[in-house]
């Protein structure tokens, strides 16, 4: 395998006879052979890294990158401010590696109560930075270099260099709409998995499957019959289940979020990932976790205990404390993890219906803080440009913020979104404000800060006929798109 | 662990067997194949020193001079500062992924002064989860398969299988004590010339350095540092510097950062801690404000940089009085706040223990149980071949508060009134 030219470093010194000795070296002295490992090839780039600068340049109202701009709660920060100021120094230095003790029993308390089983703090809990070190200390304990890892569209963008990172294949499947006769506006549930097109994905060298439920960036919550398809396919191939479930508290609509885990064959095979970021909007604080059998664990541990080892113990206390208000407050009213997706709920409805009112089409998500609008409606706004590499809903978001939000109202930002594109239907691209935003309050006279969120072209799905053509529908012109102005 | 597993898939397979004729509702893991274990990246990864010995010292009626953490506070500004910043909402939600503005500004700053170049805070800085993160992210960004690393021992054990993790091969050069076995500083443990550039091929993709060293303590001089810059160069060698201990250095010793050498920048990645600067081992965090107010003060003694290595510098000497007494042999580090102590004039015979651990491992778990005290065997800072070398040390950590080594102090004075 040839190394990757790349940006080397060319040493002078080996050509040169300079007998000054050291002072004779170029500031620019380079490498006569590639710096970087093999296993950053093609996986440098980063959706978050461009557009969160980008953001932060233009933007004003950040509806992009998925965290929340209202406070954590206060239980949560009383945590953090007691365990500071208490007596306990040691709670300063390092804490056991695999997970601060009183969180991983709290957790693992926690998890009993959801997945009906025992588990032992010590062998089936493992907090991790984030859950994004969870997905990384999986994928490189679990992947070797030729093996597949069945990934279904859309999916939070890290998955598909991880996999790759780990050497690893990734084989996409896509969640494929099935709109309602009615006309009615779709919901997360009308996108779904064809049973057979997913069993022709799994061959012998299928390693795993990467679940995320509730889905980002569709809020799809699966349903028990959906992953029960996914766990029997598991089964019968011997395939791993990687379960991110860092929503999992985020549902709306009375929906139940079913945990793969507990299925049938499943917990042995699968690894739930979780995120107190996400569980308890504290996303800066980085603890995630994984739950699952100790013989997949204990390789989890292998990985982190050579990659960062350590979590940061007061954020881990903190977040134990706060778990354990949860656990006495489970089911009632004021339990945050009632409360939270509640309020939640009320700004997604009040999204949709401004959505719609501007002429978008929302899928109204049964999860997460995250919505998918179809922005093809304003075809005739911003036509196709052949001769542009860029994919469609990125000019389309900074023709929007050039020509749509301006004035009195705080200007759009754009954020990375995701593209769900329907192969044959050609609906075009797609793009996904995030919700979660307080600041979005509906004025009968101002339309809502929207933030259109191109998708880079590496993150569309390869083998969708959209991630080449250009959407063919023609685009009816919309009356309500100069609303924006308003 | 891996050896654990293995037996586990083997009985498993039986397991199987065995359970087909039966059907038991909940049995169907004991029924279904299960072809999963480790990948090939961590495979003989699984043991750990800390895990293994930090269990074991637990206990808290041993006084636990093993693992290095403080078990002083950290400065009360750094804990006031923290507090602060959770009281600020968008603080506890995502910052930039390659490091906190106000973080990198500040550590910009304060190397600007330090290095005597220019730094910039966006792309000459990237904030990792402790200095452990560091290392890894290093290694794997720089490091692949078929690389050879050369690795100076005794060394912090996660180098090796950092680098085993990353398919390259470790190359090991010992310190060796250059009055034959008889030495009084951290000073008198020096790498041979001639045997290290012997260790460099056209495969040396980098060499890792640590100084202030852990865990001898050793700071290595301007001289020490040429000659490995010069090999680098020579070789066209990374350089990957581990100074955690950075301002951990004692009087009479300077830390020099050998990424100021000619030629070493731009092939050097410096590593550096917020938990070993500031005390706060558990934070990995942003600290940003912590560092304003002392990079406000550098030109001050009363700095924490500086306060901190004054303040240990009188444990280390208490530390190596009260071994001494106890007829040890310490060497006294210049810097970290590591001590490494040779246990061999003790004569523990330790040859009943049928166990087939080194030497050091033996004695001190033999020391945890009878004397309640803990270290850590020095072995486990070295590749299989120099284990033999090595295996007469023990580690003590020495940032402890009074009262901890008030303790060690009664154990130590009572040594010998028991039977070894």
């Amino acid at each position: 395998m040839l190394r990757r030219a790349g940006p080397s470093l060319r040493h002078f010194l080996l050509e040169r006879n300079s007998s000054a000795g050291h002072s004779s070296y170029s500031r620019e002295a380079k490498m006569s052979r590639p710096v970087q490992a093999r296993r950053l090839e093609g996986i440098d780039k980063n959706i978050w890294v461009e557009f969160v600068k980008l953001a932060a340049t233009y933007s004003k109202v950040n509806l992009g990158q998925g965290f929340p701009d209202f406070p954590a709660p206060d239980f949560l920060r009383e945590a953090l401010t007691r365990t500071l100021s208490g007596g306990n120094h040691m709670l300063h230095q390092y804490t056991r590696a695999f997970g601060h003790p009183p969180l991983v029993k709290v957790l693992a308390q926690f998890f009993e109560k959801l997945l009906g089983r025992d588990l032992d703090p010590m062998t089936n809990v493992m907090v991790t930075v984030g859950a994004y070190q969870a997905l990384f200390c999986c994928f490189q304990a679990l992947v070797d270099e030729g093996d597949e890892v069945i990934i279904i569209e859309p999916f939070f963008d890290c998955y598909e260099p991880m996999v790759k990172m780990a050497g690893g294949t990734p084989v996409f499947v896509p969640l494929r709409p099935n709109p309602p006769k009615d006309g009615k506006l779709m919901s997360s549930a009308d996108w779904q998995l064809d049973p057979a097109e997913l069993a022709s994905k799994f061959s012998e060298r299928t390693k795993a499957i990467v679940l995320n439920s509730p889905n980002n960036p569709l809020g799809k919550v699966f349903s028990r019959g959906e992953l029960e398809l996914i766990a029997e396919l598991c089964v019968k191939h011997d395939v791993l289940c990687i379960s991110d479930e860092v929503y999992e508290w985020l549902v709306f609509d009375g929906k139940q979020h079913t945990r793969i885990a507990s299925l049938q064959g499943m917990w042995e095979r699968t690894v739930i990932i979780g995120s107190a970021g996400k569980t308890f909007s504290a996303t800066g604080w980085k603890v995630g976790w994984v739950v699952g059998p100790d013989r997949l664990l204990q390789h989890l541990r292998t990985v982190h205990q050579n990659s960062v080892y350590h979590c940061a113990t007061i954020a881990q206390e903190a977040v134990a404390q706060g778990f354990q208000r949860e656990l006495m407050l489970y089911g009632k009213p004021e339990s945050y993890f009632v409360q939270l997706p509640k309020e939640l709920q009320q700004k997604r409805d009040w999204l949709v219906q401004s959505l719609d009112g501007v002429g978008m089409k929302p899928i109204i998500p049964e999860g997460t803080y995250f919505l998918v609008a179809d922005i093809s409606p304003f075809k005739s706004d911003v036509p196709d440009d052949p001769n542009s590499d860029e994919p469609y809903d990125s000019r389309f978001a900074k023709w929007m913020v050039k020509n749509k939000v301006k004035g009195s109202g705080p200007s759009c930002s754009f954020y990375p979104g995701w593209v769900c594109a329907h192969p044959s239907s050609g609906w075009g691209t797609w793009s996904s404000p995030t919700l979660g935003h307080s600041r979005l309050q509906p004025a009968p006279e101002q339309h809502p800060q929207l933030h259109m969120l191109p998708l880079p072209r590496a993150l569309l799905p390869s083998r969708s006929p959209l991630s080449t053509a250009r959407p063919t529908r023609t685009t009816t012109p919309i009356s309500s798109g100069s609303a924006l102005q308003r | 662990m891996f050896l654990a597993s293995r037996n586990f898939c083997c009985r498993g397979i039986q397991l199987r067997t065995d359970l087909l004729s039966r059907s038991i509702k909940h049995s169907t893991s004991a029924t279904m194949p299960f072809r999963h274990k480790n990948t090939r990246r961590i495979e003989g990864l699984d043991s750990n020193v800390w895990v293994e010995f930090t269990k074991v010292a637990a206990d808290p009626s041993i006084v636990n001079l093993g693992q290095g953490l403080p078990d002083i506070s950290p400065p009360s500004y750094v804990k006031e500062e923290l507090a602060k910043v959770a009281a600020v909402d968008r603080l506890n939600q995502y910052t930039r992924g390659f490091g906190h503005p106000s973080l990198v500004k500040a550590l910009s700053q304060v190397y600007e002064k330090v290095c005597g170049r220019k730094i910039d805070p966006l792309t000459d800085i990237l904030v990792t989860v402790g200095a452990y993160g560091s290392l890894f992210s290093t290694i794997q960004a720089l490091i692949e398969e078929g690389d050879e690393v050369i690795i100076i021992e005794p060394f912090y054990d996660c180098y090796e299988p950092m680098v085993k993790m990353a398919g390259a091969k470790p190359v090991f050069i010992p310190l060796r004590c250059i009055n034959d076995g008889n030495s009084a500083s951290s000073a008198d443990w020096v790498l041979d010339p001639a045997e290290l550039a012997n260790k460099f091929n056209s495969k040396t993709k980098a060499i890792i350095l640590n100084t202030p060293h852990n865990p001898i303590g050793k700071v290595f001089t301007l001289e020490e540092l040429q000659v490995i810059a010069d090999l680098c160069i020579k070789h066209d060698t990374l350089c990957i510097s581990d100074e955690v201990y950075e301002w951990l250095v004692y009087k009479g010793n300077k830390h020099i950062k050998i990424a100021t050498l000619p030629g070493m920048w731009e092939r050097t990645v410096t590593i550096g801690s917020a938990g070993k600067t500031y005390s706060v081992t558990g934070w990995k965090e942003a600290l940003a404000q912590a560092f304003w107010v002392d990079y406000k003060r550098m030109d001050h003694p009363d700095c924490y940089f500086y306060s901190l290595s004054r303040e240990l510098e009188s444990k280390r000497d208490r530390m190596a009085q009260l071994l001494k007494g106890a007829g040890l042999k310490p060497v006294i580090p210049d810097g970290g706040y590591f001590m490494i102590v040779d246990v061999s004039t003790l004569n523990v015979d330790l040859s009943d223990v049928d166990e087939k651990q080194p030497y050091d491992y033996k004695f001190v778990k033999w020391m945890i149980a009878s004397k309640k005290l803990s270290a850590i065997p020095l072995s486990a800072f070295c590749g299989l071949e120099t284990k033999k070398q090595f295996e007469r040390y023990i580690r003590f950590c020495f940032i402890k508060k009074d009262s901890t080594l008030d303790a060690a102090e009664v154990i130590l004075k009572n040594w010998n009134k028991q039977t070894g």
